[in-house]
């Protein structure tokens, strides 16, 4: 029996078999740039910056993210909103792409939901210093996939949908407390005011 | 005038079987991308025209306008001269492949653009040239892994070349002739009349040493990318380059179709209500076939040992090709008493 195996190569033989018949299984090939994959709600892809529904920025400058950012590529400037004393905003943010590693930290360290990772994979460019983002960019790009922020933040329980929960999502919206500054020193009229009333507050200024 | 006809006739055949030929290396290489990928679940060559059918013609514009780099301490001319030993001989063979039944042209006969009375001898002795081509690349690059490669090359095309020729010689006892036409011709009338049937063995053997003689997976080791980089043509670029990857693919449809004209009949119909269709597609298919098994083969073997590869051509090939010369001699010899 052993010599006729030998003789027919029934082993090699059956191989054979296998490779052709395997000829007319599917290609599980993913034609990439026609076709491409979904992207799953946790998805690690561009940071990006949100703004709450009417449109103000979320962030309050706090850097609480440029200390949580293991590679360092986070540079926060902080300052107070004009006519706004102890309201703060972050009047420049600087992120340099790449640098990021795609933890997640800074997103995960900011206390009022403010970054968010988007689904965006394909961040190349011709130019090194387009991948240097700043404010401006962020929330471009946070405009552009606020969807997916928001559904990053869901899929990464930052946000247990309590504060808002009409959208189904919170907005983790940090609340500035009033303020004593002390003897003799007016307390801004500003503080504890809604949002549309500390605008017109400010326009009038 | 006679002289002119003969000529043109010899040019127009000459033209038909390289322009054949050329495109059938071209389209050899996409075949092999895609039937490779179909048995490993991808899908190849997809973007470069509908199905990638373009690719082939992708491929050579970007190797022709490759830059061209000779390695400061090779030998110049003789790394500038194998690429062209290495391919001339493997395109030379077809000169005396019978391509289709005589037919009429140029006031002459054609149907193949030499009948030469040794026709299979002298493709057997370009075929040993076009080692040559290897082994001087291997040399004259200066590179270890070219030299072993052209090393291996040399080793392995000597053995299986004997067994190659060994397994031909049981065809030649029963058609009598060494004229590729003519062989053909014995072969006439149905499948049944093909010498596979009556040499299957040496069909077998045949296959398997030029597997082994144009450096094919499973024994392509003299270009083993896992030990060798590329083998022989390691330090080669461009043109230069292509020249090596046309010969081999060249010497694998020459070798395809020297096994279909020996044991498939070459441009004869496997029946005879088939005839309408012309021989030179007959042929085509029987090539294209054989060159699909190398494929296929590739796709499923995984490539063997040196040693064992030597071990396989002298001590199992051989033999078993001696043994069949011996029993088709016989054969022969009580058949025509």
């Amino acid at each position: 029996m052993g010599l006729m195996r030998d003789i027919f190569m029934t082993e090699l033989m059956g191989g054979m078999k296998l490779v052709f018949l395997q000829m007319f299984k599917p290609s599980c090939t993913l034609q990439y740039p026609h076709v491409k994959h979904n992207v799953p709600d946790g998805y690690r892809g561009l940071m990006s910056l949100l703004r709450y529904e009417d449109g103000s920025e979320r962030c309050v400058g706090c850097s609480l993210c440029e200390a949580a950012c293991p590679s360092n590529c986070i540079k926060v400037v902080s300052d107070e909103v004009p006519g706004q004393p102890l309201v703060r905003y972050a009047k420049e943010y600087y992120l340099d792409i790449t640098r990021c590693v795609f933890c997640g930290f800074c997103t995960e360290a900011c206390p009022v939901d403010a970054l968010a990772m988007t689904k965006v994979y394909e961040a190349s460019v011709y130019d090194r210093r387009e991948l240097m983002f700043d404010k401006h960019k962020l929330y471009e790009l946070g405009e552009a996939h606020l969807a997916d922020g928001k559904a990053y933040l869901l899929a990464h329980n930052m946000d247990d949908g309590t504060l808002n929960p009409t959208e189904g999502l919170g907005d983790n919206r940090y609340e500035f407390p009033p303020v004593d500054l002390g003897e003799g020193v007016p307390v801004p009229t500003t503080v504890g005011l809604t949002r549309e009333a500390l605008e017109a507050e400010v326009a009038k200024s | 005038m006679e002289l002119a006809m003969t000529v043109g006739l010899a040019v127009f055949q000459i033209a038909i079987v390289m322009g054949v030929v050329l495109l059938s290396v071209a389209y050899m290489t996409y075949a092999e991308r895609k039937v490779l990928s179909f048995m490993q679940d991808r899908l190849g060559p997809m973007e470069v025209g509908p199905y990638g059918l373009l690719q082939p013609i992708a491929d050579g514009l970007k190797l022709f306008f490759k830059e061209d780099i000779i390695p400061s301490s090779a030998n110049k001319l003789i790394f500038a001269i194998a690429p062209i030993i290495c391919l001339v001989p493997a395109l030379i063979g077809f000169a005396v492949m019978p391509y289709n039944e005589t037919y009429a042209a140029f006031g002459g006969e054609a149907g193949v653009i030499s009948d030469l009375n040794v026709g299979l001898l002298y493709i057997l002795a370009f075929a040993s040239v076009g080692t040559y081509g290897v082994i001087l690349a291997g040399w004259s690059s200066n590179s270890k892994y070219a030299m072993l490669g052209g090393l291996r090359c040399g080793a392995q095309i000597i053995s299986y070349e004997l067994a190659l020729g060994l397994s031909i010689v049981g065809v030649l006892l029963l058609s009598g002739s060494l004229s590729l036409r003519e062989i053909t011709m014995a072969q006439d009338g149905g499948f049944w009349h093909w010498n596979i049937l009556l040499q299957p063995v040496a069909f077998v053997t045949y296959v398997i040493s030029a597997v082994a003689e144009t450096n094919r997976l499973p024994f392509d080791m003299p270009e083993a990318e896992s030990e060798l980089v590329a083998g022989f043509f390691t330090e080669y670029t461009g043109m230069r380059f292509a020249f090596f990857f046309l010969a081999e693919y060249a010497n694998m449809i020459l070798v395809c179709c020297l096994a279909s004209v020996l044991f498939l009949g070459g441009y004869e119909a496997p029946m005879e209500f088939l005839n309408f269709i012309p021989g030179f597609i007959w042929l085509a298919i029987k090539t294209w076939a054989l060159l699909f098994f190398f494929i296929w083969i590739r796709g499923t073997f995984p490539r063997v040992r040196f040693d064992q590869l030597m071990k396989f051509g002298w001590k199992v090939l051989i033999p078993i090709t001696l043994a069949n010369i011996l029993f088709t001699a016989l054969g022969v010899y009580i058949y025509n008493n």
